[in-house]
């Protein structure tokens, strides 16, 4: 794809991250197919070759059009954020669909970069008893029962946050976090065939309070957003960060498998920066 | 109670279990950070540490010590000193 293209699908989502905040359905539903066109036509981010590396079952036509819909999902996740940083939650609260399954806290609450990641907020509102929430820059400003504390800054910062959630978790709150794709080292355990590097800290806290965790994601289905959330597998493993760790991972990659197309690119890039295992 | 001096010893000793790169006394000044720049401690090690203060002097867990100016050995051992003498 040349410059001029680039530059085109650049200003069209652009346009659609204005027109979100008034029509997101449809502003959304144009982001998911402009961005599997641009895939369509680049075949780069991801290539179906990229796609295949992670689940080599699928033939060439399959991993084409999964890579067709990773760059869909990209755009509309690309478009949303735009939205969510200028207005906030409330064009996305009408398109999260259902209620969340009974939730008793404590519970944390894992998310990974997969589906409709920046969909999760509304869900999280829905939630019986106060949230907070980690995240490595905010985008919106949530409402009650929903806080949301940023992880940016040095050690002593991020112990100050961590230190909230083991607080939250002891008082019987949820705690929200990101399981994957974070900075720092991490706890590195198989997943797809390879390896990928999951944050340490979600496991710390379950350790250290006894709380279980249960990985959460959304996933665009027709004009609107559904929320999903794992059993609680970590639960009577607690102790054992690794072992936590590794049940978290088995059940994104039992996830990923039944819908690959629903793998984020950042996801997707760090377990192809990671040598397949041995094991495979 | 116990006197300053053990306190300190005491302080320094759950740093060591904490921290790989705690060594003898002379070589932890108090003005040297415990986490980045200093002792290298991530996060995880630093709430931990201040669990294990609460653990075993029987103190509250001093999380002030996590807001405002970087974590010295010397703002720990003070502070732990000054909660034990309340």
């Amino acid at each position: 794809m040349n410059g001029a293209a680039r530059w085109a699908f650049d200003g069209l989502e652009s346009g659609l991250a204005r027109w979100a905040s008034r029509q997101p359905r449809w502003a959304l539903g144009g982001a998911a197919l402009l961005g599997r066109t641009r895939n369509r036509l680049s075949r780069r981010w991801p290539s179906p070759d990229d796609v295949r590396a992670l689940f080599p079952r699928l033939d060439p036509r399959a991993a084409a059009r999964v890579a067709w819909s990773i760059g869909g999902l990209e755009a509309r996740n690309r478009v949303l954020a735009d939205c969510l940083r200028r207005e906030g939650l409330d064009p996305l609260r009408p398109l999260v669909r259902g209620a969340l399954p009974p939730l008793r806290p404590p519970l944390l609450l894992g998310t990974f970069h997969a589906g409709a990641v920046h969909a999760l907020g509304p869900a999280l509102e829905r939630l019986t008893g106060p949230v907070l929430a980690l995240r490595h820059g905010p985008l919106y400003t949530p409402r009650p029962p929903v806080e949301i504390v940023t992880t940016e800054g040095d050690d002593q910062r991020r112990a100050a946050v961590f230190q909230r959630a083991l607080d939250h978790l002891r008082g019987g709150c949820f705690v929200v976090m990101a399981l994957d794709v974070v900075p720092g080292a991490g706890l590195r355990v198989p997943c797809l065939g390879r390896t990928l590097e999951l944050a340490r800290g979600p496991f710390a806290l379950a350790r250290l309070t006894g709380a279980p965790i249960r990985p959460l994601v959304a996933r665009w289905q027709g004009g609107g957003a559904e929320v999903e959330v794992g059993e609680p597998r970590a639960a009577g493993l607690q102790g054992e960060e690794i072992a936590l760790a590794t049940a978290a991972a088995r059940w994104l990659e039992d996830y990923l498998r039944a819908s690959p197309a629903e793998t984020g690119l950042g996801l997707l890039r760090a377990l192809l920066s990671e040598e397949v295992s041995p094991s495979r | 109670m116990e006197t300053p001096p053990v306190i300190e010893e005491a302080v320094l000793d759950l740093l060591r279990s904490r921290a790989p790169l705690a060594r003898d006394r002379a070589e932890l000044p108090d003005d040297l950070r415990l986490g980045s720049g200093g002792l290298g401690m991530d996060s995880i090690a630093l709430v931990e540490l201040l669990l294990d203060c609460e653990e075993q002097f029987g103190i509250p867990r001093p999380v002030e010590l996590l807001e405002g100016e970087p974590l010295t050995v010397g703002r720990l051992v003070a502070h732990v000193r000054a909660a034990m003498a309340r």
